[in-house]
């Protein structure tokens, strides 16, 4: 069902991260290499402590590796996120990249419509009309309809994280980075979260990287890494196999 | 409403202490100017309660009561050759003097002894018909009801000694509330015998002069001072400036005032400072994730700097209604408050600036903040 044969659109390789100094020293992700693929709901597993959330802000342009490169497709061009500058890396990080985070980090004073809304208003630097209308359409999309103009008190757990999805969604990202999205929910809000993220994934092409320790999101995955002490390894590919032909990214 | 002041809404609780901080400082400020103030307006009284628009007095008088005798017709003489003046110049005598009260005690008073005719420039104009008439009598006196006591006075009809003289409470006013020393207004006459020690008979403390325009009376003050060095010559707003001026300056109670304001000020400040740090750090988490989004951290600055500016003026509406209530309780208790716009204003520029300043300090928490911290 994964639209697969399509070029990756993030392509990392030879990631090496370390923490700490002299004998404390340690390396959290060593020699790590992976594709991300546009359509693709990618899942990283792993122990906790594993380098897990550090790979995630590796990849998310958060968190400068020791060693390696992460090269995305920035419309047709590759680009090295770490070879920009701060600056560079902000402006690529508004345009391509949605977050959801275990917390849901809504600001308690606004409304889930303006949750939205004030990504496009002071990151895309929309006018309020616009702003508001494709903050209205994303939350109607996510069945959020009858709570766009509920604060986050007035929301249950399950509809926060689906707003913070529509808040991670709404700019129309090519990439979403969600670090342990269900571990402050029970499964059956899990399970509604993950299916948005998959949904997201297959209808609107983006590329998302879901950082996980929970089993039961294995089979809503296209393709699973494994993380352990810092060694990456690909415990699922996904089927089938992607043409390896040439692309813009890994050329 | 921008999302600054929704903020602010919402969490009125954590805002609260900002803006009652921002409020305090400008209560403070505004009150005790307003007090010093009108404590000060009390030095003017014989200037703000006559009708004169020029007064001549002594070389380098710079307040009423440091006036001193001058020759009467040699003044005269130079006053009387400026075209524009309307009607005689009047004597008017000004000066302190030992009250033996009633009851033995000893109390300093401020004798001002001046023309009764109707429509006279140096009359004070608290003084009625029937009060310029009961002042012919010899020895005369009209007090103000505050000070009865002070002066262990009961009132109309009570005796006392002035440098001496026996005079008689012939008549009480109100309104001339006083600060050195209470005021006791009589006749020329009378003041003349009291104070015969000082100001000699052909002298007086002031001329007192009016002129057909307020300009003219400027014009006429200028070219005076510029003729004759050896005498004060002041218009009446001048004067009442000056006496003022020359007590808040003397007492020094302009740098007390000072002070405390600036204690006031930087009381608001810190507090102002920490409720904005405290409402920063609480909200680190969101911010975190606006800038991992690629939110702009100058919009997160900006969105601190509204909310310290909404703080300040927060502060400054809620102490609108403080300074009004506690101006009027004062002025029950007696002493006036003089809230002049000048004062009211800049205590609200102030006081705002300092909440923005704080807003500033604020910011450093924003600086910290990193959307990496969100994924440990």
């Amino acid at each position: 069902m994964s639209p697969y044969p399509a070029p990756p659109v993030l392509r990392a390789t030879g990631l090496s991260v370390s923490f700490g100094d002299g004998a404390a020293r340690r390396a959290v992700l060593r020699d790590v290499s992976l594709d991300l693929f546009p359509g693709q709901l990618a899942l990283l597993m792993g122990p906790s402590g594993s380098g897990k959330s550090t790979l995630l802000a590796v990849l998310s342009g958060l968190l400068a590796p020791d060693a390696g490169k992460v090269v995305v497709d920035d419309d047709g061009t590759p680009v090295d996120v770490w070879g920009l500058s701060d600056a560079g890396r902000e402006k690529f990080r508004l345009r391509h990249t949605g977050f959801v985070f275990q917390g849901y980090n809504l600001f308690p004073a606004l409304s889930a419509v303006q949750q939205l809304e004030i990504i496009l208003k002071w990151g895309h630097r929309l006018g309020n009309g616009e702003a508001r209308e494709r903050a209205d359409d994303m939350l109607n999309r996510l069945g959020l309809a009858a709570q766009k103009y509920k604060k986050p008190a007035q929301l249950s757990g399950g509809e926060k994280q689906r707003v913070a999805i529509g808040r991670a969604l709404v700019k129309d990202p090519t990439f979403i980075f969600a670090d342990e999205p269900t571990s402050a929910l029970d499964w059956e809000n899990g399970q509604k979260v993950i299916d948005l993220l998959r949904a997201a994934a297959h209808a609107r092409r983006s590329s998302i990287f879901v950082v996980s320790h929970d089993e039961r999101m294995r089979p809503y995955a296209d393709v699973i890494y494994h993380l352990d002490d810092g060694v990456l390894t690909v415990e699922r590919n996904p089927v089938p196999l992607l043409p390896a032909g040439p692309t813009e990214v890994s050329r | 409403m921008s999302y600054a002041l929704q903020t602010l809404w919402h969490e009125k609780a954590r805002y609260a202490a900002g803006v009652g901080a921002v409020a305090f400082s400008a209560v403070l400020i505004v009150l005790q100017v307003g007090l010093l103030l009108g404590l000060f307006t009390l030095t003017s009284i014989p200037v703000d309660h006559t009708s004169a628009d020029i007064w001549v007095g002594a070389q380098d008088v710079r307040s009423v009561d440091l006036g001193q005798g001058i020759a009467t017709n040699l003044h005269l003489a130079r006053l009387s050759e400026k075209p524009g003046l309307v009607g005689q110049p009047e004597v008017f005598l000004a000066n302190f003097a030992n009250m033996i009260r009633p009851d033995g005690g000893m109390e300093r008073v401020f004798v001002l002894g001046s023309s009764l005719d109707p429509g006279a420039a140096g009359a004070l104009d608290v003084l009625t018909a029937d009060h310029r008439a009961a002042l012919t009598m010899p020895n005369g006196v009209v007090v103000d009801e505050s000070d009865l006591k002070r002066m262990n006075l009961k009132g109309i009809g009570d005796t006392a000694k002035i440098n001496g003289v026996e005079v008689t409470v012939v008549g009480t006013v109100r309104g001339l509330r006083s600060l050195a020393a209470p005021w006791v207004l009589c006749s020329v006459t009378t003041a003349r015998k009291v104070l015969a020690n000082f100001v000699h008979d052909d002298q007086t403390s002031y001329l007192l002069a009016r002129a057909d325009s307020p300009p003219r009376a400027a014009q006429i003050v200028k070219e005076l001072r510029a003729e004759y060095p050896d005498m004060s010559v002041y218009t009446a707003d001048d004067f009442s400036f000056n006496c003022r001026w020359y007590w808040l300056t003397r007492t020094k109670a302009g740098i007390a005032i000072g002070y405390a304001a600036l204690l006031g000020l930087l009381v608001g400040a810190v507090i102002t400072a920490q409720t904005l740090f405290s409402a920063t750090m609480a909200s680190a988490k969101e911010f975190a994730t606006l800038l991992a989004l690629g939110v702009p951290r100058a919009r997160i600055y900006g969105l601190v700097m509204a909310q310290s500016w909404w703080v300040g003026v927060f502060g400054v509406l809620v102490s609108v209604p403080v300074v009004w209530g506690l101006a009027e309780l004062a002025r029950l208790g007696g002493a006036p408050v003089m809230l002049r716009w000048e004062v009211v204003v800049g205590a609200a520029v102030v006081t705002i600036s300092t909440a923005l300043v704080s807003g500033l300090f604020a910011l450093r928490s924003v600086r910290r903040i990193e959307p990496m911290s969100l994924l440990r």
